[in-house]
């Protein structure tokens, strides 16, 4: 496994579209929202800023990137010359997504740590980590499920689409207009009930029970996610 | 690869050092079907490869050998039938990678990685051990070590493709395609390196579509043909059964050959035959008692070309 990381952050860091689209981009934009985030906590609260944040490294650094490299992996044939070795086909997963979420890890751990630091400390810290990580691994296994049908790394910008634009959009939707109208909708939608843990744990106005019964509706999506990513992976092109 | 003598010569066999070779066939192919969808890739193939033997799967394009191979090299499950590589399932990639160097018939590089880095991970998960600037040099891309493989061209890559397979000099390799691509010069380095690994007690399975290369190398070829094994020996075997040919003009007037003959288009003198040297004397000797020339005179022995040639133009028979 740890090769394959090794040769895959090489790669990452050698191609300078999948650097900015993927890395820097993602840093750029938490940037903004960090500093307007006045303008976003009176649109929603600061929870919300702080769910907009981790949801914008989850979708453009982990998921986009991981679809993107492994659409490039597949098409290049490596992902069919990483199976001509002993290498297990976990291992080899393991090591193509672990530069990426080590690095989406690193880049929200920082994000949120410089917006902790000038917009005021979560409530509930463990909690915001159980709701991060929740999120991210939704995040990745819709990444392996949305690979499975995306052809190349052109073709990514495409897929990656619905996905990206849909968690931004439920993140937002819940984050501004929170669940007391239509609750059940928003928890059930993708991110939904991880963006109101998330901002339960920014903003302190939960209780903790309330909050842990909204880990059920987002480890849902995290089994859904893995369910489609094992029926929908590819390990070589389409012929 | 000057050098390839003595880089790959010197190398004692691992499979004596390692206790002995494997006591059965090295791959064995049993009643394998292979189908995509309702079509019948590989229909009922059954073969064996036996330990240090060079075996060439051919076929004409179509045949089935890539979907046979892949599921030799685990790439792809058997629709039905058994495979067996060192007695276990090819799929086991722990238990048969270690002994088994696989050259892909495409790349399948990372353009950014350079090729010692290409070559360093792929020989690390392969379970063998080697040092990469020994395959390198086999191979002759010790001056292209840095390089990315982006900025390689398509024989410099095959040469690391082919680097991968003989990475910790594996009991069996196989070569899928092996000379595409390559200039004559690498093609002769890599057949003599092939010479070498073999001399060291390697197995290997070869698919090509230059015939004349399964004719030089191969111990045994079998010959697929619309999914199924047409045929199988030694090249010997396979051309004993198409008869060769000798071919000549002869002037206005002369009399008709003593042996029996076919006329080509254009008048040309047509003679098949068991017989090759005896009837070839036999019609010299015709010739000089009747003082007749024999214009553009031709005496081939039968070749797989031809044997190709004849099985892609015979029906498959219908199977039960």
């Amino acid at each position: 496994m740890f090769p394959i990381a090794r040769s895959e952050l090489i790669q990452l860091f050698r191609n300078r579209a999948v650097l900015i689209s993927g890395l820097i981009m993602p840093v750029a934009a938490s940037i903004y929202f960090i500093y307007n985030r006045d303008v976003f906590s009176q649109i929603g609260s600061i929870g919300f800023v702080g769910a907009l944040l981790a949801f914008t490294i989850a979708v453009f650094t982990l998921y986009a990137t991981t679809v993107t490299a492994l659409a490039a992996r597949r098409q290049s044939l490596f992902l069919k010359r990483l199976r001509s070795t002993a290498a297990s086909d976990p291992a080899i997963l393991a090591g193509l997504v672990l530069p990426v979420v080590g690095i989406s890890l690193v880049q929200v751990s920082f994000v949120l740590g410089v917006f902790a630091v000038v917009g005021g400390r979560p409530a509930d810290t463990a909690l915001l980590v159980v709701a991060v990580l929740a999120g991210f691994a939704m995040m990745l296994a819709l990444g392996l499920a949305t690979a499975g049908i995306t052809n190349s790394p052109e073709h990514a910008q495409v897929t990656t689409l619905p996905v990206s634009l849909g968690v931004i959009a439920v993140a937002s939707w819940v984050g501004i207009t929170g669940t007391e109208s239509l609750a059940a909708l928003k928890r059930a939608l993708p991110g939904g009930a991880a963006t109101e843990l998330v901002v339960n744990a920014w903003d302190g106005a939960a209780p903790l029970g309330d909050s842990l019964l909204l880990l059920a509706p987002t480890l849902g999506w995290v089994i859904v996610a893995i369910a489609l990513a094992s029926r929908m992976f590819r390990w070589e092109p389409r012929r | 690869m000057e050098q390839l003598t003595e880089k790959v010569g010197a190398v004692p066999d691992r499979r004596l050092l390692a206790g002995g070779a494997s006591p059965g066939p090295v791959i064995e192919v049993e009643a394998l079907n292979v189908t995509y969808g309702d079509f019948p890739a590989v229909k009922d193939l059954s073969f064996q490869v036996q330990p240090g033997e060079l075996y060439a799967l051919l076929g004409t394009n179509g045949a089935g050998k890539t979907s046979a191979l892949e599921v030799i090299e685990g790439h792809r499950p058997a629709s039905s039938g058994r495979v067996r590589v060192f007695g276990q399932s090819p799929t086991d990639r722990a238990a048969t990678r270690p002994r088994m160097g696989i050259m892909l018939q495409e790349s399948g590089f990372s353009a950014d990685l350079t090729v010692a880095e290409s070559l360093r991970l792929i020989g690390r998960l392969s379970g063998r051990s080697d040092r990469v600037d020994r395959v390198l040099g086999v191979v002759d891309l010790t001056r292209k070590a840095d390089t990315r493989v982006a900025q390689l061209s398509g024989g410099e890559r095959r040469r690391l493709d082919f680097a991968t397979a003989l990475y910790g000099r594996p009991e069996l390799i196989i070569l899928d395609e092996p000379t595409t691509g390559l200039d004559i010069q690498s093609r002769d380095a890599l057949w003599e390196a092939v010479d070498q690994l073999r001399e060291q007690g390697s197995t290997i399975v070869l698919t090509t579509h230059y015939l004349e290369e399964a004719q030089q190398y191969a111990d045994r070829v079998g010959l697929m043909h619309q999914g199924t094994l047409r045929s199988q020996g030694t090249v010997s075997e396979l051309t004993r059964a198409l008869p060769a040919a000798i071919e000549f003009s002869l002037p206005q007037g002369a009399p008709a050959p003593p042996i029996p003959f076919a006329t080509r288009d254009g008048g040309a003198v047509l003679i098949e035959t068991f017989e090759l040297q005896r009837d070839l004397k036999h019609l010299l000797d015709w010739a000089e008692v009747n003082m007749l020339e024999l214009s553009g005179l031709s005496a081939a022995p039968t070749r797989l070309d031809d044997v190709f040639r004849d099985i892609g133009t015979t029906p498959v028979p219908d199977t039960p």
